[in-house]
């Protein structure tokens, strides 16, 4: 089985902040780790590589900071990992990230499974697995909570819909987009963070791909950002309670009765 | 091309994501002089589109087909794909539900648009369809435009909008589309969630915990609690990984919003990821050791001091 998972580096959302003056993010000296959902994704493709043999591949699209990342995910397990790095690639959006990743599998070629991450922790989009899915035109099951595979050409999914469980069959290859309820990502083992540095990391840049260069970077990105702000809300009149719990819930149960 | 705002009404089963019934509602609210449109995929047998002209959407665009039943997101997105196509709408919602955000992006991928995930609001400035959502945590909005591709598609996240009834003409359009099954996937089953507490989004007494009151003891207190008090008990991020809790408990961000009249958080810090899916609260009262953690100045009561006395505390003292 050949199995791609595409990651992301995110920001540790904490440390993100905005500059006041100039409105934009301030992401100098900000720490990238892999998306937690896709930790998830990278465990679930070890598994199924377990059970039916074959590679996991790492993919992922940025800058070559993102090589911290991947050198994570090969320190999991994975048995390689391709950066789509280029100036060219810069301002994506959804569809213009989704079209490089789709054409960069394309180029891996024969391959069974692409997962993903149910979403990301930063822009928490959720659509690339999605997109993915459509421009190489394959099924996709979608915040998948577990996923089996029947035979080396077909895998049954369980998702949670808004109040229901779907139970999809899918003739591979096909999306698959993971909860975290679907497993428990493992650690890194000293072995093979060892071993991971003697993977060698590959990039591609539009010259390695056949890509459009119109749907590429911010030529290929319909949307715009128009404003990044801090909202000023109004915040709540708020009333400290005594520091004795007693004291604190009396006060507040007949406030609140009131 | 024209200028209607064209909503995508979600049916789950026999019932209507309510999601769907929210979004009409505030796209009448700034619409100003376009038209709004409901769109419906349902089986041959439904008749949604009675219950959905009670919200006075202008129009009503059905897409009947037996094979509805038990569609995969795929063949959704192809029926959506050609009356769209076709009738060229200048806004299109969906609801940011599991199946909104499954559907809406194969579609934003065949008609190579611009599409906003998980909105907290939106409106027009001039043509362009502002969608405002939060990025990167602490406290970062993000306005989203599409200035130069039609239509503009956004999901919007449950539960922000109220859904209000209104009488008005309603036309309504059989639109006649071709189903295309898609070879490769099949849905075997769907079974409905039996789910005895209900949804959290819609729970009137919430108990929220947080990395601070991550113990059994409490988390124990905290479901008596909750009993108690009618409510449930819900969590931010990091509980998620406890055994009892699931993603249906989180509150925040990637989780759930919730707008319950009485929300007491324990030992939640209150990061923006957090703070945002409890906007909606009516009085909420928070309960953290240290004066500084922002969820204060989200609350209208403070208890500087420790979860478990509180929480003690309370349990003896509500009838």
């Amino acid at each position: 089985m050949k199995i791609v998972v595409c990651i992301k580096q995110v920001p540790n959302t904490d440390t993100v902040k905005i500059d006041p003056k100039t409105n934009n993010l301030v992401r100098s000296n900000v720490e990238g780790i892999i998306n937690l959902f896709d930790r998830n994704a990278i465990e679930a493709a070890l598994q199924l590589r377990q059970q039916a043999g074959g590679e996991v591949i790492l993919l992922s699209m940025g800058p070559n900071s993102y090589i911290s990342s991947l050198r994570d995910g090969l320190a999991m397990g994975a048995d390689s990992a391709i950066l789509l790095s280029s100036r060219k690639f810069g301002g994506a959006d959804t569809l213009a990230t989704a079209y490089v990743l789709s054409e960069a599998i394309k180029k891996i070629g024969n391959v069974d499974l692409i997962l993903f991450g149910r979403q990301s922790v930063d822009a928490d989009t959720g659509q690339v697995g999605p997109i993915v899915a459509e421009e190489l035109q394959v099924p996709q099951v979608t915040f998948a909570e577990s996923i089996e595979l029947q035979d080396k050409n077909q895998l049954i999914g369980h998702r949670l819909l808004d109040n229901l469980v779907q139970e999809v069959k899918v003739h591979l290859p096909a999306v698959v987009t993971v909860r975290d309820e679907m497993n428990q990502p493992r650690y890194e083992t000293p072995l093979n963070i060892q071993k991971s540095f003697e993977k060698e990391i590959i990039i591609w840049s539009e010259n390695e791909l056949a890509v459009d260069p119109a749907q590429i970077g911010q030529t290929g990105s319909p949307t715009v950002v128009k404003r990044i702000y801090s909202p000023e809300k109004a915040g709540r009149q708020t009333t400290t309670l005594p520091t004795d719990p007693h004291a604190a819930v009396t006060q507040l149960l007949e406030e609140l009765n009131n | 091309m024209n200028n209607e705002i064209w909503v995508f009404v979600q049916v789950n089963g026999q019932i209507i994501e309510p999601t769907s019934l929210q979004l009409i509602t505030k796209a009448r609210e700034i619409a100003g002089e376009r038209p709004v449109v409901a769109l419906i995929t349902e089986t041959k047998t439904m008749n949604v589109e009675t219950t959905v002209k009670e919200y006075g959407p202008d129009k009503i665009v059905t897409l009947k087909d037996a094979q509805f039943h038990n569609a995969s997101d795929g063949e959704i997105a192809d029926a959506l794909d050609q009356v769209v196509s076709d009738l060229k709408p200048n806004s299109l919602l969906f609801p940011a539900t599991v199946l909104g955000r499954s559907v809406a992006p194969r579609l934003q991928a065949k008609l190579k648009t611009g599409l906003t995930a998980d909105c907290l609001d939106i409106y027009f400035d001039g043509d362009d369809l502002v969608q405002v959502k939060p990025t990167y945590g602490d406290d970062i909005m993000c306005e989203i435009i599409c200035p130069d591709v039609r239509p503009q598609m956004a999901t919007i996240r449950p539960n922000i909008f109220k859904a209000v009834k209104h009488s008005t003409d309603t036309e309504i359009i059989n639109y006649s589309f071709a189903f295309h099954p898609e070879a490769n996937i099949e849905v075997l089953s769907e079974i409905p969630v039996i789910n005895s507490s209900a949804n959290i989004s819609e729970a009137k007494t919430v108990i929220a915990l947080g990395r601070g009151a991550n113990n059994e003891k409490v988390i124990e207190k905290a479901e008596k609690l909750a009993g108690k008090l009618g409510g449930m008990v819900g969590v931010s991020r990091p509980l998620t990984d406890n055994d009892e809790f699931s993603h249906e408990n989180q509150i925040g961000q990637s989780g759930n919003t919730i707008a319950p009249d009485l929300l007491i958080n324990f030992g939640i810090s209150g990061a923006v990821q957090y703070a945002v899916g409890i906007e909606n609260a009516k009085k909420v009262v928070s309960i953290n050791t240290d004066a500084h953690a922002p969820i204060f100045g989200k609350s209208d009561y403070a208890f500087v001091g420790d979860a478990d006395a509180f929480m003690s505390a309370l349990l003896e003292q509500v009838r």
